[in-house]
């Protein structure tokens, strides 16, 4: 590792020197494709079962309802347009929520133009979204509904679990497929309790290889294909993908699950290290999102009032650190955080938000250093605003 | 594109920062809505109308920051007149240069020195109110940048038609942006932003192609 403190996990993660290792047969001797009744083909057939294998174990699924994809959004891509393909003719209405993954979201946008109809539903101001609300959405015509996890913004823990129960108890089949990208490896995740019809994950959030995902498609599923293409073995989808990748998901996922509920408590005892810290070190900080159980282990969300998140950022940078802001002036849309928006934050307080995201490789001592960074950092802007200075003069009255 | 060295300079260590005490002029511009605003205070010398000392407070990014630093360095010392030809891009130059999707934030602070500017010349009786026109609202489009080029929506001729109904207050717009840009909605929104400051805009209708 060098000596940059990096808190932007939930966009991609540092792969695990284990990872990188496990992956080097696969770039070298080992480079074969399975499939050809030789020794060689055989060869990477076995590698390939285990290292699906793990995956599917670390999920509780089978084998054969596990797919490898190159990443989370083509897992996305192949499950979402397979299932509105397969079954358009028997309804037209799609649900998802404002506050889903951009994955979704432009699902969402693209099937609308396809000329079937979704319903958006509301997150409450912690960014839940009650199956109650679903329920209430469910029509004749529903088909299809989607649901992120684990919100990618500000880590709220979506109740999967009643979202099937909701589904099951409708009067006909509603297929279910769910974002974990962020879920995977932060939480205790059972496809077969928690019974969603499709799920995707990634590999490089969990320290893993980037380029690599997988889909899983519950037995007897019916997706339409998506992607065309040769197929070189099951499992797999369409083209040639990278089997030394796949060795490297499957490392990076065995060393989250050898003891799951440690890397969990890992990663809960540094965010509720660093909120406390936040909250006690730096005035005018307010959590975006919930608190404890409710939300993702490794996401902490705040908004710092009177100052720019973009401004906040790239000080930061300056001392080797990376974090995440909501702000307009941060993205390329120039649009503040959407989902803070529509969890009904103002825009001060989505333009003043910062995203910690942390991992296994954070330490107490680097969020010691990040937050009194940003203590700093915050009373520096906090001088220069207009906003502050305006609130100091009302007090001072 | 990374922001340049300079733009850091001045973003880490502005010039002229802070409330002034006892100002001849103050202009402020943006909102908090918006994610940027900025303040700009004045004192002039009254015999010669020179710009003696100028300040600012800044809620905004770096780009917003760095560009109020530096243009405030650029005014100070000028007589008015000379201080009235500052553009935001002399500013974005003088900083060598800033990403296109961050020119918007310059526009900003060479807005408010001028409106401060403006403000004083009014005060003092160095000119009259002006009267809205069409060649206002002109103005304000002017000072509105399509992020992907970081130029002016005049000068990149994204405006087709401007008008405004003296009667009722009403400005129409016409804007050449497909439905498939991914700014239109930014554009639209500065748009109004900067005419819903004038009391004379009562109502904005901004047009697209169909």
């Amino acid at each position: 590792m060098n000596d940059r403190i990096y808190m932007d996990n939930c966009v991609t993660s540092a792969m695990a020197p284990e990872v990188l290792e496990a992956m080097k047969p696969y770039f070298g001797e080992e480079f074969w494709y399975p499939g050809s009744f030789v020794s060689t083909g055989e060869a990477s057939s076995a590698a390939f079962e285990g290292f699906r294998e793990v995956i599917a174990d670390a999920l509780n699924a089978a084998p054969q309802e596990i797919t490898f994809t190159s990443g989370g959004t083509i897992a996305n891509n192949i499950a979402l347009k397979g299932l509105a393909l397969a079954h358009s003719g028997e309804g037209r209405h799609i649900i998802c929520s404002t506050v889903d993954y951009p994955d979704l979201l432009t699902h969402a946008a693209y099937f609308e133009k396809m000329g079937f109809e979704v319903t958006y539903l509301e997150p409450d101001e912690l960014g839940f979204v009650s199956a109650q609300k679903l329920k209430d959405a469910i029509r004749d015509d529903t088909i299809l509904f989607m649901s992120t996890m684990v919100n990618h913004v500000v880590g709220t823990i979506q109740p999967i679990g009643e979202y099937s129960q909701v589904l099951a108890a409708a009067n006909h089949k509603i297929w279910f497929h769910v974002d974990a990208g962020q879920a995977f490896g932060k939480l205790h995740l059972d496809v077969k309790a928690l019974g969603m019809d499709t799920l995707s994950v990634s590999a490089h959030k969990i320290h893993g290889p980037q380029g690599i995902g997988a889909l899983y498609v519950k037995k007897g599923s019916r997706l339409g294909a998506y992607i065309h293409g040769i197929k070189r073995f099951e499992g797999v989808q369409p083209g040639g993908l990278s089997l030394a990748a796949m060795a490297g998901f499957a490392k990076a996922v065995e060393i989250v699950y050898k003891d799951l509920d440690g890397s969990i408590k890992q990663l809960r005892e540094l965010s509720d290290y660093l909120l406390e810290q936040l909250e006690s070190q730096i005035e005018y900080v307010e959590l975006n999102g919930p608190r404890g159980e409710g939300r993702a282990c490794h996401n902490i969300n705040v908004s710092l009032d009177f100052i720019e998140g973009e401004a906040i950022t790239i000080m930061l940078d300056m001392h080797k650190i990376t974090v995440a802001t909501g702000s307009a002036c941060a993205s390329q849309g120039l649009k503040p955080s959407y989902v803070l928006l529509a969890m009904g934050k103002n825009q001060v307080q989505a333009h003043g938000s910062m995203k910690f995201t942390l991992s296994r490789y954070n330490t107490k001592e680097q969020i010691d250093f990040t937050v009194a960074k940003l203590k700093e950092i915050a009373a520096i802007l906090r001088e220069r605003s207009p906003l502050y200075n305006a609130i100091k003069k009302k007090q001072e009255k | 594109m990374q922001y340049s060295e300079k733009v850091l300079q001045h973003f880490m260590h502005p010039q002229n920062v802070g409330e002034m005490e006892n100002p001849d002029a103050t202009a402020t511009e943006g909102s908090p809505a918006c994610g940027d605003q900025v303040t700009m205070y004045l004192k002039v010398d009254k015999e010669n109308l020179i710009i003696e000392d100028v300040s600012f407070l800044s809620y905004g990014c770096a780009s917003n920051i760095a560009t109020a630093s530096i243009i405030t360095e650029m005014a100070k010392g000028k007589s008015l007149e000379e201080a009235k030809k500052i553009t935001w891009r002399d500013a974005m130059e003088a900083l060598d240069g800033l990403p296109p999707v961050k020119a918007h934030c310059s526009v900003l602070a060479a807005d408010t020195l001028q409106t401060a500017i403006s403000n004083y010349e009014i005060a003092h009786g160095l000119k009259e109110v002006p009267d809205f026109s069409k060649e206002t609202i002109i103005g304000e489009l002017k000072k509105i940048i399509y992020p992907q080029v970081g130029e002016d929506i005049i000068t990149l001729k994204m405006v087709k038609y401007v008008g405004f109904e003296e009667k009722t207050g009403e400005v129409l717009i016409d804007l050449n942006l497909m439905s498939f840009d991914q700014y239109r909605d930014n554009v639209a929104e500065e748009i109004r932003e900067h005419l819903q400051k004038y009391p004379e805009v009562k109502d904005i209708k901004i047009n697209f192609p169909s």
